[in-house]
């Protein structure tokens, strides 16, 4: 017999007895194998935990913030914020303009602020102008600027008169191609 | 006190503050160009241009980050352009990575990519980083 295959007979003689008994604690192992928790990353538990994007009180921003989505601000931004929907939480501070469809503002915003939806809540201090289309002021609000009503001028209104006229036309049937 | 014991109380406290801190969350339709400063977690999925200074900092999935960044501990999982001066650093399977990775102690998970130099350094390397060392990323 050669050096190689010496371990095959004692494997060949020896294992019935010892496959048996390795037998039925095997399969739980590999049957647990397959299915382990699945795996979070930090970033799958952030996800799931914020909906909205949040600058937290601890974090300072210089320089630009630009958001397609809804953003919760409680922090301190020195520059612009383009957003859709702002929150600017009471402890927060910007110094800047503040672009939105809404802007519900409850800290200091020391700057401008252009959106169609303006709320300003009773702890809200706003040093400068609000461009609006609609605007709610709570009781204790500081206000120390120009609250300016603008229609039709922001983009987004033009769009929506341009559509209302075009379904205004198809309406009457009078749509001609231009 | 053991020393292993007062090494655990060193380590403790600045854990404890991150944790206590909120999260700072950046989604995937948030763009940021300038400075960062942060004392807590940064999360960042969306696309930050500039310097981050922060306690932790994760990028995630979707997120790209193109600066330098300063932090304790740094998890990548995204794109990140720049260099990174971390104390911990981890690269993550889905990390892309460009630039150096100035570390103590780094972690690089089987399928990041990385391009670039990982230099070690030692503890007061970071304790001393007020101003960044110039030079090509």
């Amino acid at each position: 017999m050669s050096v190689f295959n010496r371990n095959e007979r004692d494997t060949g003689t020896a294992s019935p007895a010892a496959t048996a008994s390795e037998m039925p604690s095997r399969p739980p192992v590999t049957e647990a194998r397959p299915a382990p928790p699945p795996i979070q990353t930090a970033s799958a538990v952030a996800q799931r935990t914020h909906s909205v994007s949040v600058i937290s009180k601890a974090l300072k921003i210089t320089g630009q913030l630009e958001s397609t989505e809804d953003i919760q601000i409680d922090g301190e931004i020195d520059g612009d914020v383009r957003g859709v929907s702002v929150k600017v939480g009471s402890n927060a501070k910007i110094k800047g303009t503040v672009y939105g469809q809404e802007v519900e503002l409850a800290g200091t915003v020391d700057g401008r602020i252009e959106a169609k939806k303006v709320v300003l809540t009773s702890t809200a201090h706003m040093s400068g102008d609000v461009v609006h289309q609609d605007i709610r002021i709570d009781s204790g609000a500081f206000i120390d600027g120009h609250c300016k009503p603008d229609y039709g001028k922001t983009p987004a209104a033009k769009a929506s008169v341009t559509t209302a006229t075009r379904s205004a036309e198809k309406a009457n049937g009078s749509a001609q191609p231009a | 006190m053991s020393a292993l014991a007062r090494l655990v109380g060193l380590k403790a406290p600045p854990e404890h503050k991150a944790d206590a801190l909120p999260v700072s969350h950046l989604g995937p339709g948030v763009a940021i160009t300038g400075i960062l400063d942060c004392e807590g977690a940064l999360h960042v999925h969306g696309l930050v241009r500039g310097r981050i200074n922060t306690d932790r900092l994760v990028v995630g999935l979707d997120g790209f980050v193109e600066g330098d960044v300063v932090a304790r501990e740094v998890v990548v999982e995204g794109r990140l352009l720049g260099r990174i001066f971390g104390h911990t650093v981890t690269l993550d399977a889905s990390a892309n990575v460009t630039g150096r990775v100035f570390h103590h102690i780094v972690t690089v998970v089987k399928g990041a990519q990385f391009e670039g130099r990982m230099p070690w350094r030692p503890l007061n390397f970071f304790e001393s980083l007020d101003q960044l060392p110039e030079g090509q990323a």
